[in-house]
């Protein structure tokens, strides 16, 4: 990170001494690099996606390392957490059936959730999925994965002509092939990363303006009003933010075992 | 792991439970294939505007064909959904 940060931190910028605000901006998401191999830059997002991984991997693997048929500690924690994605995520939208796809949607809820929850702990303080070069890598994966479970199961054909419900007209499939190519191909995993990029970097933003602002305002004037009410903003920003990451990660991972439901079983 | 879920859930409970989380993920899944429809209509037909545009040296094409995509793709999604809508209606009538 550049800029805003170091400035307030060294001290002496607030309001009405003739310091402007130090607004932040894409500059805070831009981060030096911790070292360099040739032109690689190994940052701060790369460090922070690394250690979500190690935590999912580490959590579940303590968890179940040894199962007992009567689950106690690490293993109650872990199989509540796996409970929670079949039941509200996979099982809605794929029945009993999808169960085989238990593992893959738990690995990516987690891994989305620890990314975004990064942004929440102090010393961390960045969600990951911020930078949408993180997001789209997932959401290849699951673009494929749909595409190659539905030519598996319906059929190249079938998968198409499955875009498009029974009973419409012939000259209305003409109509109608530009835009569901479109769809399906380009705007469906469009949106699936940019919400959750969205989402991310806008929650970020907020936070850092309200926590920058709060430290800005605070002086020994009517400033001090402001920056009380910019911290209440900041603490309530934080709350939602908590909701926010998870509701993300729910999103994300539902969508998906939607997307995978539709390439197994054509929509009706 | 069991299969029964957690705490004393009653069968009616879970059933109820089981309904909600799949009207969650049937309301998701309808919220962003409309958005996907009207952002793929304007863009599909934007872009045939913008070619024919281009070839026969009229620019008014491109929003042209951006508008009669966003036609196309609001009229689409009142004939999928709206039916779905209404069979899915039809089908709570004859349950009861």
């Amino acid at each position: 990170m550049t800029g805003d940060v170091g400035v307030l931190a060294g001290g002496g910028c607030h309001i009405f001494n003739g310091c402007g605000f130090p607004a932040p901006g894409l500059q805070d998401f831009n981060w030096k690099p911790f070292f360099t191999i040739g032109s690689f830059g190994f940052t701060k997002p790369m460090l922070l996606a690394i250690l979500s991984a190690l935590v999912v991997i580490v959590f579940f693997w303590v968890a179940f390392r040894k199962p007992k048929l009567v689950p106690r500690g690490v293993q109650n924690l872990g199989e509540m957490a796996i409970l929670a994605v079949r039941d509200q995520i996979l099982r809605p939208s794929l029945g009993r059936r999808g169960d085989s796809y238990l593992p893959f949607l738990v690995s990516l809820f987690f891994f989305i959730y620890i990314m975004n929850l990064m942004e929440l702990i102090p010393v961390f303080q960045f969600p990951v999925t911020s930078r949408i070069g993180f997001v789209w890598p997932m959401v290849f994966i699951v673009y494929f994965l749909y595409l190659y479970l539905g030519f598996k199961h319906q059929g190249i054909f079938g998968y198409f002509k499955s875009m498009i419900p029974p009973g419409v007209p012939w000259p209305i499939y003409i109509i109608l092939v530009p835009v569901e190519l479109l769809r399906f191909f380009v705007f469906q995993p469009f949106t699936l990363g940019v919400r959750l990029f969205g989402n991310m970097f806008a929650g970020h933003l907020l936070l850092t303006i309200f926590t920058i602002a709060s430290w800005y305002l605070l002086t020994l004037s009517i400033g001090l009003l402001y920056a009380v009410g910019s911290f209440a903003l900041a603490i309530f920003v934080f709350v939602l933010e908590t909701l926010v990451t998870l509701l993300q990660a729910f999103i994300f991972t539902t969508l998906t075992a939607t997307y995978i439901a539709s390439s197994v079983e054509p929509a009706h | 792991m069991t299969d029964h879920g957690t705490g004393a859930d009653t069968p009616a409970a879970r059933a109820q439970k089981q309904a909600a989380a799949q009207g969650r993920a049937a309301g998701l899944e309808t919220g962003w294939t409309v958005f996907s429809y009207l952002l793929a209509g304007m863009a599909a037909y934007g872009g045939i505007g913008w070619l024919i545009g281009r070839a026969v040296h009229v620019p008014l094409l491109f929003p042209l064909g951006m508008l009669l995509g966003l036609g196309i793709s609001i009229g689409y999604i009142i004939h999928r959904f709206g039916r779905q809508q209404a069979v899915e209606r039809a089908q709570d009538h004859g349950r009861r």
